[in-house]
């Protein structure tokens, strides 16, 4: 029986060496920093439409859409940074990198919980508040989204650098 | 599963990067025999990564030598002032 970890199609491209830029402490938490940024601006500019009497506007729209659309990029540069060890097979995954996931979920549990009732507590206030319903599903959808974030920021934010060469 | 060691003296210390090069061994072709990422064994070499005894007993193995030879909870004496303390 083989001992080695299982090498998917999706965990040989997290693993691709030609990625190994997105692998830098630098560079991850950079790409943490932009994320977080990227989200605290959304719920803003989602709470500061909803304190409007039209709600949900083309400006808001554009916004939204822009956003989610940076947000792509974005997140494959940290995903590669972390080699993806949330998002690939666990049996890719070796009893190091089993370690460091296993450390960054139990690091961000509570912290992750706290935002998911936030986005519940936080769309059922946009509603009662302003009776925007549209706004106040953004609002939780961004706070949950960012509740499941959390994991990948601790580890990107966390990880040790990597050792140089694998093949010295 | 192995674990990051919390302190100095929580340290496993080992020879693997002086067996390597003894041998020629990348660490690329070690990871592939005992059953983990090239990188796994950078942290182990390193001291940020204390590895699982499955682990250790696989790389000793590799090595063909007892798991007290490459890993000590003791910093280990390089290996030419252990030869020149067997052979005086």
């Amino acid at each position: 029986m083989s001992i080695s970890p299982d090498q998917t199609y999706l965990a040989r491209t997290f693993d691709d060496g030609r990625y190994d830029w997105a692998r830098s402490r630098r560079v991850r938490r950079r790409a943490v920093l932009a994320e977080a940024a990227l989200l605290v601006a959304l719920v803003a500019v989602t709470l500061a439409a909803a304190t409007t009497s039209e709600g949900w506007t083309t400006w808001y729209f554009v916004a939204w859409t822009a956003g989610m659309l940076g947000f792509i990029p974005l997140h494959s540069v940290l995903n590669l940074g972390i080699r993806g060890v949330f998002d690939r097979d666990s049996r890719s995954l070796d009893e190091h990198q089993q370690r460091l996931a296993d450390r960054s979920h139990n690091a961000m549990g509570w912290p992750s919980m706290g935002l998911s009732f936030a986005a519940w507590t936080g769309a059922v206030a946009v509603v009662a508040l302003t009776g925007h319903v549209a706004l106040a599903l953004c609002l939780g959808f961004l706070l949950w989204f960012t509740s499941g974030l959390l994991t990948y920021w601790h580890l990107a934010w966390t990880a040790p650098e990597e050792p140089a060469d694998a093949d010295l | 599963m192995g674990r990051q060691p919390k302190s100095e003296a929580d340290k496993v210390h080992d020879r693997i990067a002086v067996l390597r090069a003894d041998r020629g061994v990348s660490r690329k072709e070690l990871a592939d025999a005992v059953g983990v990422h090239p990188q796994t064994i950078g942290y182990v070499e390193r001291g940020d990564y204390s590895p699982s005894l499955a682990l250790a007993l696989r790389i000793a193995r590799f090595f063909d030598l007892p798991v007290e030879a490459v890993f000590s909870l003791d910093p280990l004496p390089s290996l030419s002032e252990e030869l020149l303390r067997r052979t005086s």
